[in-house]
Order: C-alpha cells, then structure tokens, then sequence
C-alpha cells in the first residue's frame, strides 16, 4: 500500500474513532429509545466507500469498532458486539447499495443506518436469546432515516469538496 | 503478511471467546414431569436450582409415588397385594397383610367415610361397575336388582398392622387416591426443598409457591361450556373440583355421571360442581366428593367444621355461591 | 438527493409507520402482566392490575436487576450496567413497550394476563 493511502486512511480511521467519541457524549439520543445514535462516524465510512474502495471502507469499519472497544465501549462488551454487528451490516448494505443501486450518497447513508440498526438488534436477539426486543425495530426504523440524511448529506458534502473542489485524487 | 494472518486469527479467537461467555450460564431453570397413572395425565413442574443428578433423583421419586399408589390402588390389575388382590384373591387366608401405604391409605378412606357421615364410602366398588357398565355402553340404567345385589357384598374392615380381612370386600379408591398420591409428592416435593411447584392431576391441581411471581392462577371450569367461569390467585394450596360434567354419558334425556350416591345408588344431582379451596390436597379430594353428595345448604353446614377450607359452588340453576374466604384468592 | 432516494426514504417512511400501527394495534384491551425474561426463560411475572407499589428483584447477569411495579406500570430502578440505559428508561404499561437491560440479558415485556396454570376441573 502507498504510504501517502496508507496515512489518510488512518487519519481517516482517527477521525471516525474521534467523531464516535464525540457522540457518545450526546446523550440526547440513546434517552428517545436505547441504541439510538446519530452516526457520525458513517461520514467517515461513507467517505471513504466512495472515494477509496470497499475494502478500504469495511476494514476502517471494522478497525473503528475494535478501536471504540478499546478505548470506550470495552473489548468484548455486549456494546462491543452490537456495534460489530451493526458496522458490519451497514457497511454491506453500503456497499451493495453503491455497486448496484443509482442511490445517491444521501440513500445509501440512509439505508447504512437503518442496517446498523437491525445489525445490532440482530446481535442483541443472538445474545440474549430473545426475540422481543423486535419492538424496537420500527421506532429504530423510523429515527435512523433522518439521522441517515444528515449523515448522507455531511458525506456527500466532504466527497464533494475534496474530489471536486480541492481536485483530490485519492 | 505471516503477522497480519495470526492477528487475525487472534482476533477471530477472542470473539468466539467473548461471544462464548456471554452466551454462558443460566441462573434459572424450570423442569416438567408428565405422567399417566390412576387414568389420569399428571403435569408437574417445578423450578429448582438444584443439579441435573438431583433433579433426575426427584422426577423419578414422585413418578414412583404416584406409581405406587396406582398400582395398589388399581382394582382392575393386579399389583401384589393390592385393592384388585383384596377383591378378588381365593386365598383361604382369613387376614391379608398389606404395604403400609395401601393401609393408611384404607384407613383413610374408613375415616373419611366417619367424616361424611356415610356419604363418601370407599365400598361402592359394586355399584360403580354396574354404573360404568351402563357408561361405556352410553346405553340403559342398572336395574333395581342388579344395584341390590351390591347389597351382599362385605365391608372393608381394618385390623390394624397393616391387616385386613380377607372378606373381599368391593373397595374403590377413586375419590381419594388421586388426591392422596398428590399430597405424598408435595410433602416429597417440600422435604427436598422445592417450594415452587404446581401439580395438575387431571383437575385435580395443587400448587406451591411460584419462583417467580406473586401467585399461580388457576382457572375453573364452567360445567356447561368448558370455559373458565372463575380464576383464583393461589400459593400453597389445592384446588379440586368434583362434577358430573366430566364423565357422563345421556340415556332417554337423561344425564347420567360417575358419582354416585350411597344413599340412593345413582348418581347424586344437588350441583353442577363444587371446588373446594385448601392447603391439604388429599382433603380437597375428599371433600369436593362428599359435598357433591349433598344439598348445598347441608353443604354450607358441614363445611363450617373444616377451618381454611373455602367451596365454591355451581348449582344446577347456574348459580354460583361461594363461601366468604373465597374472596381472598380473587 | 435524487429521484431514488425520494422514494426510498417515502418507503421506509411508510414502512417505519406500519410497523408502528401493527404493534400499537396488536395492543389487547384487558388485564396485563409484566413479564420479566432472563434470555428466553420467564424469571418474574407481575399482575399489573395490583395498583399498590411493589418491589422485585431478580438475578442478571451482571447481579441484581431491581424492579418496580406501581399503577400497572412497571419500570427497572437499578441494576449494574456501564450506561444504566434501562433504569433510565422508566416506566412502561403498553404491549408495544419493551425494557431491554441487554448487560443483565434481562427483557421486560407488557404481555396479556389471560394465562393460567392450571385449570381445575
């Protein structure tokens, strides 16, 4: 891999740790309904699904969630877990979505979080044996869609600039 | 390259191991018993924390209890010296010396036949098979004659240690045995320290205190329909109802059921069904049958030497009387 | 935002609010009982149509799970978990709410209380 790839994206990868950081922080979200988040850190994926490669994407994806166990969530936590699921269902739903959809960043970041959703209650299913928690899955439905077009715009916003404005190659 | 594989597989490991702790131990843990003795299907379950050896101990203990009872009290089979080998034995012997557990269990029977005055006699055996003759035929009635000719046969009468006269006396146990085994297996169930249990004997139900929740709910029946007519919160107690709409079979527009009584060698119709409330289920058995013998104003009367024991009554114009205490399980 | 992500979102909009209905509909009229799971296995049952308040503890898997029930209501009010998200939540009463402790593996779900133990006949 090339150094100057190489560095971006963990400078990429520090800055999707960082901004999961800072959302956890928030508290408002996770008060409305229990695993609820904003998303920031899929700007970063997003980012990096569009301007460099999937595979790219799906190791900081994964990279991200190993690093937040780390230092926040706690390796091998159940959070650890939900969050592994879900980065890893939204970063194939992205993926699909890009490849062979006509989405727009915008619907593919909407539908990466909705994935990240159902990928966490999925694994909260798997781990507790228990299949109530479904009723979660309309109110996580509904909320993911406007934190996923806030996402998808901050994305498509940060693609935009750095491979049209700043004529960035990566 | 070598590197990155073995972190990987690291990673790999330590998810599995992660995942696999997480998905460990289980603090809590119920356990069912089904059985079929006395023509009966007994559900039992029952939540313990004890270990899988020790549980595997206790399912076979009570099967045993309510085996043994079914065998000697079985009188249509012959179990050693049991109630069929008391019928019907040719042995010249004058006594017969019979398990400890089938005499108490006759002693039981003559007391709560003290108890009732006559009404719940343990020596029907006679007149219930010619009732049950006519029953699975679903056809005819006893005669007179046939119903008279019961009157010869001898009475059960105890000697005590454990010896009976070898009269062959007609006994059936079918009032009380059920109820009898039951309470055997809930004291079995309360010596080992199983406090949580429920124990439904065909109808019959005795339950203990539940693990996890304030009480068990237990439905009666509606003798018309079959649904549940009233619904008790209890702990510690058992619930036994006796009823003609169970086992009956209609002859000329007349119903006939499997009660009968002594008094008048048919089956006894002052109710619908009466289900006693009380902590002793061999009790309950007994006296759900003896006030399905009699008026329920008598029924009223008598009840009121039995402290703790509440009765509710279905009456054959859809009425439904209950004693005061019953209030308390609502 | 282009064409397709207009119907997408209209989509799951509608989807989102369906599934909503369904559980808001599928709520029975009647007596309700909490119902405490622990994984997949009923560890508590509590009659909501008590109205006094009461107090139940059950075992997670982080240790004691404290449990609430007051005016047919019931809500978690400690148990041992880095965010507490399910203390925090509070109280619940409808068939279409759920309390999830997922460290204490512990689930409390609305149901109806129309089962029986038994049934003597």
């Amino acid at each position: 891999m090339e150094i100057k790839k190489l560095t971006r994206l963990s400078m990429l990868l520090a800055l999707s740790v960082i901004l999961g950081l800072l959302e956890n922080m928030i508290p408002f979200f996770s008060g409305i309904i229990p695993g609820l988040k904003l998303g920031l850190a899929n700007i970063v994926v997003l980012f990096v699904l569009y301007t460099f490669s999937s595979k790219d994407a799906f190791f900081l994806s994964i990279l991200r969630v190993i690093l937040m166990g780390l230092i926040s969530t706690g390796l091998f936590s159940i959070r650890f877990f939900l969050s592994l699921g879900g980065a890893f269902l939204s970063f194939v739903v992205m993926a699909l979505s890009k490849k062979y959809t006509k989405l727009s960043v915008i619907g593919t970041s909407v539908l990466g979080s909705i994935a990240h959703s159902v990928g966490q209650i999925l694994v909260a299913i798997l781990l507790i044996k228990q299949g109530l928690m479904i009723y979660y899955l309309p109110w996580l439905l509904f909320f993911s869609i406007p934190t996923g077009i806030v996402v998808g715009y901050m994305s498509k916003y940060f693609i935009d600039y750095f491979e049209k404005r700043l004529k960035i190659n990566f | 390259m070598k590197i990155k594989k073995i972190m990987g597989m690291i990673i790999v490991l330590l998810l599995f191991l992660g995942a696999g702790y997480f998905l460990l131990r289980r603090p809590y843990q119920e356990y069912s018993l089904n059985l079929f003795y006395m023509d009966t299907y007994i559900q039992i379950k029952f939540d313990t924390k004890k270990s899988r050896d020790d549980v595997k101990k206790i399912k076979e203990e009570v099967t045993k209890i309510y085996q043994d009872y079914h065998e000697l009290a079985n009188r249509y089979t012959e179990y050693g010296q049991n109630v069929y080998y008391l019928i019907h034995n040719t042995s010249e012997e004058e006594v017969i010396t019979v398990d400890p557990k089938l005499y108490e269990l006759l002693s039981y029977g003559e007391m709560a036949y003290q108890e009732s005055n006559g009404l719940l006699d343990i020596n029907m055996g006679c007149v219930i098979d010619k009732w049950k003759y006519y029953r699975e035929r679903k056809e005819g009635i006893p005669t007179d004659e046939e119903l008279e000719s019961c009157n010869s046969v001898n009475r059960l009468v105890l000697l005590g240690e454990n010896q009976v006269l070898n009269n062959h006396p007609n006994i059936d146990l079918g009032a009380i045995a059920k109820g009898y085994a039951t309470e055997k297996v809930k004291e079995y169930f309360e010596s080992v320290g199983i406090t949580s249990y429920i124990i439904n004997a065909g109808g019959n139900v005795v339950v203990g205190t539940p693990q996890h929740k304030d009480y068990y709910q237990v439905g009666i029946e509606d003798p018309n329909d079959g649904s549940v007519f009233k619904v008790l919160k209890v702990t510690n107690q058992a619930v036994v109802t006796s009823g003609g709409y169970e086992r009956f079979y209609e002859y000329e527009g007349h119903k006939y059921h499997h009660i009968i009584d002594p008094n008048t060698n048919y089956p006894s119709e002052y109710m619908k069904s009466v289900t006693i409330i009380t902590d002793d289920s061999a009790l309950a058995d007994q006296l759900s049958t003896t006030l399905f013998l009699m008026s329920i104003e008598e029924g009223k009367a008598y009840i009121e030497r039995y402290p703790n024991v509440e009765v509710i009554w279905y009456s054959n114009d859809d009425e439904i009387i209950m004693t005061e205490g019953v209030k308390k399980y609502e | 935002m282009n064409k397709q992500d207009g119907i997408l979102i209209f989509i799951l909009i509608i989807l989102s609010l369906f599934g909503m209905a369904f559980f808001y509909l599928s709520e029975k009229d009647g007596p309700k009982k909490a119902v405490v799971y622990y994984e997949d296995q009923v560890v508590l049952e509590i009659d909501l149509t008590q109205k006094e308040e009461k107090t139940y503890q059950v075992e997670g898997f982080n240790g004691t799970v404290t449990i609430e029930s007051k005016d047919g209501k019931v809500k978690v009010v400690s148990e041992n978990s880095p965010l507490h998200l399910c203390s925090k939540q509070g109280y619940i009463s409808s068939s279409y709410e759920t309390i999830v402790c997922l460290p204490n593996k512990i689930v409390v779900a609305i149901e109806a209380n129309d089962s029986l133990d038994a049934v003597a006949k």
